[in-house]
């Protein structure tokens, strides 16, 4: 577009409403955490003191919070590796069938309108230690389950029920960039011989790597920031923190443990940590756009 | 196809069929179990078949009572739930494509800063800076209130943006054609930008809804007053009791009432959602 | 009585670039006007000025006897048509007619009757209820003329309408606004950059170069008596044959064995050109030069000829010969020719003048 009105004063009328939400609800909220990260408030809220950096010391020199790191990195990749794996499986599958794919779409894409909270509610009930058909078949295996106590069972119990919810949108990318692929590709590899199997790791699979990036930022920010639910209805970061993400903790830590500087001081590095997955998001859509 | 090797076709439809009932599954066992008579589960598994207590819990979640601490009945849950999404989706709507407008079809001093500021916001996610933002509110009294729910969450700028790269792709012609016709800004956003925008819009829409239907932590922790209560954090609610003793049949009921809405929307409109959804990202 | 006056007209782009540095042109009513020219040349730009879409940076714009530099397009009484037609894809080809009547408060009565009226001549009258999106690119074209011609404008400012068409097609057109312009009588400035279009639909012609106006005039006046060595080679298909030459006093010495007699008081580096229908076949006695045959283009009705013209300096220079009917003469093979003097065309070789 390089054709415009030549009205002045009209568009700022037109950005206004938008400039005003974010000046209230986003720069001070964020000006606001920004300060709090350098004081300190005593235990009732009723005097601040500025500590410079100690918030962010305290913060780096916490065994808790490197453990919460890495319990995010493995929920995350999990969430990621999982949900990206068995979408693809499934989109290959869908792509396959002539008949009846609409049907497998919609079969498949309702989970991703189901609040990430319900979903960790859904498959609780599946993982109940004593109303829970799947626990208690594990149980009947030899199998004890009890995700209340079992940190491993609780990380897995919400990677699941993350994942679950995920899937939809991953397989509804994946069907699409296999639908653009052209025909005529698969078919020349066919013709020079390459069995089903090859033609998907030689062929489809590079064709689809753009996707498969671009899915696997999505699915990172996806479990950094949009799995509170999950986490605040199932396990609440236990047992023992083994569940306890970044995110997580920013709201525990904050809210109920009202400590605001430490919580502040979290909040600015996530603000880091996602500023720099959306560049990475970006500079993604605006090389896609290109081509 | 190239290979119309039944069997592998037959595998294909296998995996599938697989796929969507494993999916299904956590669905079916809630919908069974919201059909058992309370205290059915104490003795064991949740059945895998409906009893007969169907038409009595989902009544009684529904008109009487959500159940364990909420004495609240879930369709006024709902409906705050719906004056929530509702509001979300038609405010980010209105103020995202007047915004995107402005920056698409206009040139004016800052255009560049107030692009960057708005493209911040999405480096802000409400989870990150809640603390702060739940400071805000409380001094601006929004506490407990409609707006409350609805303003922090309206600033898209993912919105925004999808709007813009919707509106860069209509030809400058059009543009031109439409001031040699006698249509200022006004009318062109009306008559033309609009109706041309509509699919885009409704897409939107749709993913909007479910965004604000969806929201979770923010409900939960600006309201305490139940009468504000959306019904998907009033599960929180439901499932924190004390000594553990669940209303499971309950729970089941408002799980699968608060995941209905949002569900059939998308399978309703499925094709514009998924327009919506896959375009936008390129 | 004068329609339109461009005035000491100029375009400087914010950018700092000059597109177009001075421009004079006054135009009679129902006129009408192509500009012609490279790609690049400021051709749309120019147009645009006139249509109010770009700001004029210098001069004077009239219509009509009124200046109306500032005034907005919509204000200029003048209609566009598009190269891409730029039509409201969600609207009827109807409502697209009638978009721009409605928005100056015409009634309804009145827009539908001049709609019909409209369609009617352009044969729209079966896709008045489609959309563009369900129409063929010459129906397009069609709705895009018909969207101008409802408004009943002073002017009409067309922008390459036909370039997006295929030839055929593009042949048909192009006699229909011919038709249609004699019909309505409308003050018209049609840019183009093809040189047939050019030379078939203007009543005058602008040819540009760099911005800048080489010539204006009817096409015959161009064809016959081009003003710069650039109109030369660009008017005519394929192009004027230009060689450097020499002015003595025997006449143009195009190389030691070449001379072609002529007075003229013109003395120095001069180039000469013939254009490649107005060389003719000879014997060797009479010819003034030869040519030796390197291609053959048959065209059926005529025959273009490519070939070196043979002048003993060791630098064969290429030059095309156009003749009427088949003929065929072997690669490699010489052709006498004569150049008759009442063709010939002289510029000076440093201002490329006409001399
Ligand atoms: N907005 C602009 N800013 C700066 N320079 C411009 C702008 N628009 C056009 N130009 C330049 O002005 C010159 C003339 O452009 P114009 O579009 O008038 O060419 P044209 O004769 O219509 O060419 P074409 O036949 O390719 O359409 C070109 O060199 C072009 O690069
Ligand atoms: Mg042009």
């Amino acid at each position: 577009m390089s054709v415009y009105f030549p009205q002045k004063k009209l568009p700022y009328l037109l950005v206004l409403p938008q400039l005003i939400i974010t000046a209230i609800f986003f720069l001070w909220p964020a000006g606001q955490a920004v300060l709090q990260a350098f004081y300190r408030e005593d235990a009732f809220g009723l005097s601040q003191q500025f500590v410079g950096l100690e918030n962010f010391v305290d913060l780096f020199s916490d065994p808790l919070y490197y453990k919460s790191m890495l319990v995010t990195m493995v929920f995350s990749f999990s969430v990621a590796f999982l949900g990206i794996g068995v979408a693809l499986w499934l989109a290959v599958m869908a792509d396959r069938v002539i008949r009846g794919k609409m049907v497998y779409q919609t079969l498949l894409v309702w989970p991703y309108a189901v609040a990430p909270a319900l979903a960790g509610v859904l498959w609780w009930i599946l993982f109940d230690p004593n109303i829970g058909p799947i626990a208690l078949f594990l149980d009947r295996i030899g199998l004890h389950w009890n995700h209340f106590l079992n940190g491993d069972q609780a990380m897995i119990l919400v990677v699941i029920s993350a994942t679950w919810k995920q899937i939809s949108y991953n397989f509804l990318f994946f069907l699409a960039g296999l639908q653009a692929i052209p025909r005529s590709l698969i078919e020349a590899a066919a013709i020079d011989g390459a069995s089903s199997f090859r033609r998907f790791w030689d062929i489809v699979f590079p064709l689809l790597s753009p996707t498969t990036f671009f899915l696997l930022v999505v699915n990172l920010v996806y479990a950094f920031f949009d799995t509170f639910g999950v986490i605040d209805t199932t396990t609440q970061g236990g047992p023992d923190g083994s569940t306890n993400t970044l995110v997580y903790k920013v709201f525990k830590d904050g809210f109920i443990g009202l400590d605001s500087g430490g919580s502040a001081a979290q909040s600015i590095v996530l603000m880091a940590i996602v500023g720099l997955m959306t560049v990475i998001q970006f500079r993604f859509i605006e090389r896609k756009v290109q081509y | 196809m190239i290979e119309n090797r039944p069997w592998l076709k037959m595998f294909s439809h296998f995996i599938l069929v697989f796929g969507v009932l494993i999916i299904a599954l956590p669905v079916w066992v809630a919908l069974v179990g919201s059909t058992q008579p309370e205290g059915s589960f104490n003795s064991g598994s949740v059945p895998l078949w409906f009893g007969d207590h169907g038409v009595q819990n989902w009544a009684h979640v529904l008109f009487a009572e959500a159940g364990s601490t909420l004495q609240i009945p879930v369709w006024h849950l709902l409906l705050n739930s719906l004056i929530m999404a509702l509001g979300i989706t038609i405010g980010k709507i209105a103020i995202s494509i007047i915004s995107a407008y402005a920056i698409v079809f206009f040139r004016f001093p800052f255009r560049g800063a107030i692009f960057w500021v708005i493209f911040m916001t999405l480096m802000l996610p409400v989870e990150v800076r809640i603390v702060p933002t739940y400071q805000v509110i409380a001094n601006l009294n929004m506490l407990n209130s409609y707006s409350g729910l609805i303003l922090p969450l309206i600033a898209s700028a993912t919105a925004t943006f999808l709007f813009r790269q919707c509106f860069m792709s209509i030809p400058g012609e059009l543009v031109e054609a439409a001031r040699i016709d006698g249509a200022g800004p006004i009318r062109f956003f009306f008559d033309i930008l609009l109706p041309m925008s509509r699919t885009n819009i409704a897409a939107m829409f749709v993913i909007m809804f479910i965004y604000g239907w969806n929201q979770y932590l923010w409900p939960l922790i600006i309201t305490t007053d139940d009468t504000y209560y959306t019904l998907v954090m009033s599960i929180k609610s439901m499932l924190s009791v004390p000594d553990g003793d669940i209303q499971w049949n309950y729970v089941m009921v408002t799980t699968l009432l608060a995941m209905l809405p949002p569900v059939a929307v998308v399978v309703g409109m499925q094709k514009l959602f998924v327009k919506g959804l896959v375009d936008a990202e390129k | 009585m004068t329609d339109l006056v461009l005035k000491n007209i100029g375009k400087t782009y914010p950018n700092g670039y000059q597109a177009i540095p001075s421009i004079d042109l006054v135009i009679e009513e129902g006129e009408f006007i192509v500009l012609v020219g490279p790609s690049g040349c400021g051709k749309s730009t120019l147009l645009r000025m006139v249509a109010g879409l770009e700001t004029i940076t210098q001069g004077d714009l009239l219509i009509k006897g009124n200046r109306v530099n500032d005034k907005e397009p919509a204000d200029r009484d003048i209609a566009m048509v598009f190269q891409n037609y730029a039509l409201y894809p969600h609207m009827t080809v109807r409502a697209n007619m009638e978009y721009g009547l409605k928005n100056r408060g015409v009634p309804k009565e009145e827009r539908q009757a001049k709609v019909t009226d409209v369609a009617n001549m352009l044969g729209l009258d079966e896709l008045l209820d489609r959309r563009p999106g369900q129409l063929s690119g010459g129906q397009r074209q069609r709705v895009a003329m018909g969207r101008a011609m409802v408004r009943d404008p002073k002017v009409f400012l067309f922008d390459e309408p036909l370039s997006n068409l295929d030839a055929k097609l593009r042949v048909q057109m192009r006699v229909e606004i011919r038709q249609l312009q004699r019909k309505l009588a409308t003050t018209t400035l049609y840019v183009t950059h093809d040189q047939v279009e050019a030379m078939t639909l203007a009543d005058r012609l602008v040819v540009l170069n760099k911005g800048k106006a080489e010539q204006i005039g009817t096409p015959m006046e161009l064809y016959d008596k081009p003003a710069t060595t650039f109109v030369a080679e660009f008017i005519g298909s394929p192009s004027m044959n230009l060689f450097d030459a020499m002015m003595t006093e025997e006449g143009i010495v195009l190389s030691d064995k070449t001379r072609l007699p002529m007075s003229h008081a013109h003395r120095g580096s001069v180039i000469w050109g013939i254009r490649p229908e107005h060389l003719q076949q000879s014997d060797e006695a009479n010819a003034d030069f030869s040519l030796q045959v390197q291609a053959v283009e048959s065209l059926g009705a005529e025959t273009l000829i490519h070939g070196l013209l043979e002048d003993g300096s060791g630098q064969p220079k290429p030059m095309v010969i156009r003749l009427a009917g088949p003929h065929l003469p072997e690669i490699g093979s010489y052709m006498w020719l004569i150049a008759p003097a009442k063709h010939w065309h002289l510029f000076d070789a440093v201002t490329q003048q006409r001399l």
